[in-house]
């Protein structure tokens, strides 16, 4: 199995974890649906996706994945509080222009929401900004400055410090070392590759 | 030596050829939701494809406003058009004939063979004309059901499908039938017209209105309003384009000058298209039809009196996918958007794509092939 399948397993797997039969789940940035259809077969949920890329659009159809082309956080206000149980980003934060806020968005319309990211403060890829003076190339973000899709480098410990400022409620963390595989837990920011939360309104 | 020719596996999608159009007749009284009924109805049709044992595998097309039955295939080989909706209907296409039976009927209303305000009265032998009960949309809706279930033997529709006054039929059947269709397709549609578009109808219609010709609707067949009719077609059509399409299509072109007898005559090319489409309309179409679908696209509301479109749209048990055109300023993208979000919001499975073509309203009736892949993908699974 090539390496970025095992990743999105890997991502898949935890997330499963966390959800319940029947569940609702918005996936923000759901691709080709792949994550939201194996929800729907293993945990018989209400699915929707979102995504801005038409081409992944017809793909989630293809797989009876019922999805929203278009801005997301412009979607999530027009759904009242709680109308999910769970809001699912899962690589997608570090793309958006305005993270924070979606999140926001994320917290109030679902009572659960499962963010996950790779970790920029992971030591491989701090080496290696170090090296090259530029952002790190790997096989999750293949592309150099000049093709690939604008990043904000997120890190363990900013999203801890934002989350704080906000305070939003840490309900559970993953911590996956470089191999996205095996978990770890101690000085996740410069040990894990990946994180993945769970998180909540502070009640 | 030259390598011998290689067969190609790949076949092209074919076309469905010679169809001929069929009458359905209702010879039972047909209650309006106006309240007003005509003692029967006709309703003229086209099929293609065949229905499965199961009679399950059922596609309704719905037209729009300047439509009719006749929306893919030829009637005789010397047609120079075929239906109007032949790109996407045919062996191998998205809607896709060797799989789903595909009808398609001209509304309650028109003026392409079924009952309508120009249909003969059988009470008085003469046309309604504006006796002619006002229709609705769900009128529409509820005749055509009669045609698929009494006229057909339909048990139930794969899906319905329709853009523009097609979407809301579209959006009415899932509604009023929801345990009929089991896939609902709407395109460059509303939930109920905003203004502008009511502006736009009210125009078309005082145009005929206000044609001495249109004697309060008891015009002649073969006569009848036709400066007021053709100015309402040449308005409306430029609703259905863009300010991108149209530019790209005639610019500043003009015609050629040389047969010109005022100083008035079409000089752009523009101005010689939508004389071209305003005549051509008065050939095939009839006025008080006009009035009476334009009425009935201005009615349309599914917010109701409770001003909330999820009462309406909860009914719906379909699978939805809901299709604009980023182009489209008759019924923007937006509008589209709003179905969709009450249908997400009454916790419908329901998809929404946004296509980014130059062609403004009529975008769903041209070659379109981001808009064949989606479609097919929704239909497949």
């Amino acid at each position: 199995m090539r390496r970025h399948l095992i990743k999105r397993e890997t991502d898949l797997q935890i997330i499963s974890e966390w959800i319940e039969n029947g569940d609702s789940v918005l996936d923000i940035g759901c691709g080709r649906g792949i994550l939201l259809e194996h929800l729907i077969r293993t945990r018989a949920v209400r699915a929707l996706g979102v995504d801005t890329d038409l081409s992944k659009v017809g793909s989630c159809l293809k797989r009876s994945v019922p999805v929203y082309h278009g801005d997301a956080e412009a979607l999530l206000r027009e759904f009242p509080d709680q109308s999910f149980d769970w809001v699912v980003l899962s690589r997608t934060i570090q793309e958006l222009r305005n993270p924070g806020s979606l999140i926001s968005q994320a917290i109030r319309v679902a009572e659960n929401v499962a963010v996950g990211f790779v970790n920029q403060g992971f030591w491989l890829n701090r080496w290696s900004t170090l090296l090259t003076g530029s952002r790190p190339t790997n096989d999750v973000f293949p592309l150099t400055w000049d093709e690939g899709h604008p990043y904000n480098p997120v890190t363990i410990s900013g999203f801890e410090a934002f989350a704080r400022r906000k305070e939003i409620h840490l309900a559970n963390a993953v911590f996956l070392k470089g191999d996205w595989q095996t978990r770890t837990s101690r000085m996740p920011n410069l040990r894990a590759g990946y994180a993945l939360y769970h998180i909540r309104q502070e009640s | 030596m030259i390598d011998p020719p290689t067969e190609s596996t790949e076949t092209e999608p074919g076309e469905i050829g010679l169809v001929q159009w069929k009458d359905f007749t209702w010879e039972h009284p047909f209650l309006f939701e106006s309240g007003d009924s005509i003692p029967g109805l006709t309703l003229r049709y086209e099929t293609y494809g065949r229905l499965n044992e199961a009679r399950d595998n059922a596609l309704l097309i719905c037209h729009a406003l300047s439509g009719d039955h006749h929306c893919a295939g030829i009637h005789s080989l010397s047609d120079r058009k075929a239906g109007w909706w032949n790109n996407i209907i045919g062996p191998g296409k998205p809607f896709d004939t060797n799989r789903y039976f595909v009808v398609c009927s001209n509304c309650l209303g028109g003026c392409q063979g079924s009952s309508g305000p120009k249909s003969l009265n059988p009470e008085t032998g003469k046309p309604y004309n504006l006796d002619f009960p006002l229709v609705s949309i769900r009128d529409m809706v509820r005749a055509q059901h009669l045609l698929l279930t009494e006229g057909l033997g339909i048990r139930s529709l794969a899906a319905a499908i329709g853009g523009s006054m097609g979407g809301m039929q579209v959006l009415q059947w899932g509604i009023e039938f929801p345990e009929f269709v089991r896939k609902l397709i709407p395109m460059a549609t509303t939930a109920r017209q905003n203004a502008q578009a009511i502006a736009f109808n009210e125009v078309g219609r005082l145009a005929i209105m206000q044609d001495p010709e249109w004697s309060e609707g008891a015009y002649e067949v073969g006569r009848g309003p036709d400066v007021g009719l053709a100015v309402a077609r040449m308005m409306a059509h430029i609703t259905y384009l863009s300010d991108a399409g149209l530019e790209e299509k005639f610019g500043r072109d003009k015609v050629r000058r040389t047969h010109a007898r005022s100083q008035f005559d079409a000089e752009f090319q523009v101005e010689s298209y939508l004389r071209y489409q305003g005549q051509s309309f008065i050939s095939r179409f009839d006025a008080n039809s006009y009035l009476y679908l334009t009425k009935a696209l201005d009615r349309f509301d599914l917010f109701g009196e409770s001003g909330r479109l999820e009462d309406q749209l909860q009914r719906i048990e379909a699978r939805s996918l809901v299709i604009a055109f980023k182009s489209d300023w008759l019924f923007p993208p937006a509008q589209n958007r709003t179905i969709v979000h009450a249908l997400l919001r009454c916790g419908r499975h329901a998809s929404f794509a946004e296509l980014d073509t130059a062609l403004g309203h009529d975008s769903f009736l041209v070659h379109a092939p981001e808009l064949y892949r989606l479609v097919s993908c929704f239909l497949e699974a």
